[in-house]
């Protein structure tokens, strides 16, 4: 019955979390571009409530101070104008696989957190509780088939379209993600080899430790040239950033969700939001100590430590939500052919020559 | 367990069916994609999850993803309905017996374990069925391991020379202009 309460507990924390955090990532990109621009970005919304009343006129302070950040505007404006929007479908598409498209791109994204661990494990009144909805063995690897899940919604999207951009824009969201997921998962091997163990919490507490008892045995010092590999193949993986061929606005309207309109429009991009702050994640916890602070032992099994270690992985992952949206808004896109190269002919070759390395050091030390 | 083991053997026949029954080509890939979800649950009910999520990777991932690919690509309308003469009936059916009659015994004999949908004791050992896989594929299974990865190498092999038959083909096929382009 406990086990229940907490599984059901855990299943609500990390579902919140990952769409705050994709809705975060919205408002940061929107707030974000703006000021990389220098545009002002959203700021109508909420910002002009004022009473006649001057003690109510004091406590809606906040609330224009959020109408200006554009936070009303991006979290409850445009959801409500999503909903309220005609929702849309072409003729001759299929009903069925028309609203099935954005659940299927949004849905492997939310379930991939669910392997994810989120602090350190700790007791609470005598339970073990593990900060994870679903400790499985083979986390890593459940986060990558999650991943090439996502890539169907993103197909059907195109396909129920019925339209030559959405075919062409779900043609090369597909042909861009199926192979970047080849380096990524050759450079997931190399982690693999490296801390001994498929299991990402695992891979964390392997993190902890200290190299030579000076440096932080975190994934960028082990695997430098992994993190580079991966943080290119992951943003190509997102479709964003200098790999947004899929959706490019200039030549495909919207790409494979050209005929999407109202809520189902917003999901699609809440997915690629989540698969952001998704990623974000996955190199904080890789690559960065997940909760790890250099240099600094915290007491295991206490839940202040777990509550600190959630905190420094936040801060961490919003780091990487703000970095992937600063590249997306400041280097201008591929070409399709340059894309292909630097998939196969340079990633793929120096994460395999890297897993090679990697695994003969391995052997040798 | 065996409720949800149950329900996904279910969802795995009737999409098996509809592979073969629908017309559609899209929705007949779409079921196999159902299909083998379905299986990469079934592992995952027993314990396996380290099979459920490679059997997600390789098959509902990668090769199905190529599949709808090139099914999107050729924009195929519905399968019009062809005739096979006596013959090609015939054998259909006999490889359809001969595969249920191969099929059938080792289930019947293991009949009351699979029903519950568990597995055996040291499969589900502690060890992690990352472990056991790894120490089974390189112990004791080590060269049927290694002949598999030789056939996979042949298919490899076997794409690339028909592409490139093909490309010479379109080009002039007399020897002299062979590298002008």
């Amino acid at each position: 019955m406990v086990e229940l309460f907490v599984l059901i507990v855990k299943v609500i924390f990390v579902m919140n979390l990952a769409l705050g955090l994709g809705s975060l990532c919205t408002w940061l990109e929107r707030k974000g571009s703006a000021l990389i621009q220098d545009r002002v970005g959203a700021n109508r919304a909420g910002a002009f409530i004022v009473s006649a009343n001057p003690v109510i006129n004091v406590l809606l302070a906040p609330v224009r101070m959020m109408g200006w950040l554009g936070v009303i505007g991006t979290f409850m404006c445009d959801p409500m104008k999503g909903i309220w929007k005609e929702d849309f479908i072409p003729e001759g598409a299929s009903k069925f696989l028309h609203g099935l498209a954005p659940i299927v791109a949004v849905l492997p994204i939310m379930l991939a957190f669910a392997v994810l661990p989120l602090a350190p494990d700790f007791y609470a009144w005598g339970y073990y509780i593990h900060p994870r909805v679903a400790p499985i063995d083979a986390g890593l690897l459940f986060v990558l088939a999650m991943g090439s899940v996502a890539v169907y919604g993103i197909a059907i999207a195109g396909w129920t379209g019925n339209n030559t951009f959405s075919l062409l824009g779900s043609l090369r969201a597909v042909a861009q993600m199926i192979s970047y997921e080849l380096p990524m998962g050759m450079v997931f091997v190399a982690l693999i080899v490296v801390y001994g163990t498929l299991d990402v919490y695992n891979i964390v507490e392997g993190q902890q430790e200290l190299l030579w008892g000076v440096i932080p045995k975190w994934g960028i010092v082990m695997q430098p040239v992994g993190f580079v590999i991966l943080l290119l193949a992951g943003m190509a993986e997102t479709k964003r950033g200098p790999f947004d061929l899929p959706e490019a606005e200039s030549e495909l309207t919207a790409g494979y969700f050209t005929e999407y309109s109202g809520m189902k429009f917003l999901l699609f991009w809440l997915g690629e939001f989540a698969e952001i702050a998704l990623f974000a994640l996955l190199l904080a916890l890789l690559f960065f100590g997940g909760w790890d602070i250099p240099w600094v032992t915290l007491p295991k099994g206490v839940w202040w430590a777990a509550l600190l270690g959630h905190m420094v992985l936040m801060a961490k992952v919003v780091f990487f939500c703000v970095l992937q949206i600063v590249i997306r808004w400041t280097l201008p896109r591929f070409r399709y052919d340059q894309l292909m190269n630097l998939g196969w002919k340079m990633l793929l070759p120096i994460s395999i020559a890297n897993l090679v390395v990697t695994a003969v050091a391995k052997v040798m030390l | 367990m065996s409720f949800i083991g149950f329900v996904l053997s279910a969802v795995a026949v009737a999409s098996a069916l509809g592979v073969v029954i629908f017309r559609n080509p899209l929705t007949s890939a779409f079921s196999l994609i159902i299909n083998l979800l379905a299986m990469a649950g079934l592992y995952a009910a027993m314990g396996a999850h380290f099979l459920a999520v490679t059997q997600v990777v390789v098959y509902a991932g990668a090769i199905m993803v190529l599949v709808l690919f090139v099914l999107m690509l050729l924009n195929l309308k519905f399968e019009s309905k062809r005739r096979f003469g006596i013959f090609r009936t015939a054998v259909a059916v006999a490889a359809g017996v001969l595969m249920f009659a191969t099929i059938v015994p080792p289930i019947m004999a293991h009949f009351d374990t699979l029903s519950t949908f568990t597995l055996s004791e040291n499969m589900t050992k502690s060890e992690g069925s990352v472990k056991a896989i790894g120490t089974e594929l390189y112990g004791r299974y080590m060269v049927q391991f290694e002949l598999s990865s030789l056939v996979l190498l042949i298919g490899v092999v076997g794409a690339v020379m028909l592409a490139k038959r093909k490309t010479s083909q379109i080009g002039p096929r007399d020897g002299a202009a062979g590298g002008a382009q």
